[in-house]
């Protein structure tokens, strides 16, 4: 299992190129997202209305929304995402050891 | 695949919220977790990295590996139903990746949908041909979990007739998307099945 997670800390390195460059390059959208403008389109065809929209800036909770750090540039912020993602992982992967072993 | 709030009404948000805890009582009943936890947060955090990687799709989208076919086949679909919701709660919680209202939704679509689906055309197609199975249960997957996502943000008290809108497109839309899925699950299945076959259990 640390095999594992040395290799899952090794692609969080690498991670920015997929989530920050080639998303940048090619103007990402998370495919719900461009459901949603199809949806809406049809929507304010038929029933003259748009029906879905997105509150996720009104209603905020955390300073890391979307894999971004306040300060750093997009690419730094999306490793140290990963690496926050990978600690909260191995602190409850070591929770779990120790109550296996507690067993 | 993740709804972000504003998608669903207060009531939808509610029924999905209830639906996902009384699943997972059911789950947890049925889960070997004991057995299984360290397996079942390893391979959250596998899913949560995989996740990061967003493949570009030509057209202006990209998509990650959702994982919940190849949960279900590592490891059936109740300990499945766990390692999506330790994801989901991660992306949730921690960076607003879906919203809080939606994350019953969200749960339901990647952590019971997925798996359930995933883990019965693996069971139905893996004695058969075991990669041809495990990329028809993550294209399944993906289709019928977007199937799921259409009809929740459709149904809705405030847009009685909204859901023939969102269900056609969501499933049309994840029904493409699902062959990467299908593609990434079946290769790594077929890498588990030669080098370490203990991780496919089902």
């Amino acid at each position: 299992m640390k095999k594992l997670y040395i290799f899952l800390a090794l692609m969080a390195l690498v991670s920015p190129v997929f989530g920050v460059w080639l998303a940048n390059l090619i103007g990402y959208h998370e495919p719900l997202d461009v459901a949603a403008d199809m949806i809406n389109e049809v929507a304010n065809e038929t029933l003259h209305k748009v029906i879905l929209q997105d509150v996720s800036d009104q209603m905020n909770w955390t300073p890391l929304k979307d894999y971004t750090v306040p300060g750093l540039p997009d690419w730094l912020g999306y490793i140290i995402s990963a690496y926050i993602g990978l600690a909260i992982f191995i602190a409850l992967w070591l929770v779990a050891r120790r109550v296996k072993k507690t067993r | 695949m993740h709804i972000p709030d504003g998608y669903l009404d207060p009531i939808s948000a509610g029924v999905t919220w209830a639906i996902m805890l009384i699943y997972g009582f059911f789950a947890y009943r049925k889960a070997a977790l004991g057995k299984n936890l360290e397996v079942v947060v390893g391979l959250a955090a596998a899913i949560f990295i995989a996740q990061m990687f967003n493949w570009p799709i030509p057209g202006g989208t990209s998509l990650h590996l959702v994982g919940g076919a190849l949960a279900a086949i590592m490891l059936g679909p109740f300990e499945a139903f766990f390692v999506l919701l330790l994801v989901l709660l991660a992306q949730t919680l921690v960076f607003h990746d879906g919203g809080i209202t939606t994350l019953g939704a969200n749960v339901i679509n990647m952590g019971v949908v997925a798996p359930l689906v995933g883990w019965a055309a693996w069971r139905l197609l893996s004695r058969y041909n075991k990669p041809l199975a495990a990329a028809v249960a993550g294209w399944a997957s993906i289709t019928v979990a977007g199937m799921a996502a259409g009809f929740e943000i459709g149904v809705s008290p405030y847009f009685p007739y909204a859901w023939t809108i969102s269900v056609p497109v969501m499933t049309t839309w994840h029904a493409l998307l699902g062959i990467v899925e299908g593609v990434i699950t079946a290769a790594v299945v077929e890498y588990l099945l030669r080098r370490a076959p203990q991780y496919v259990r089902v």
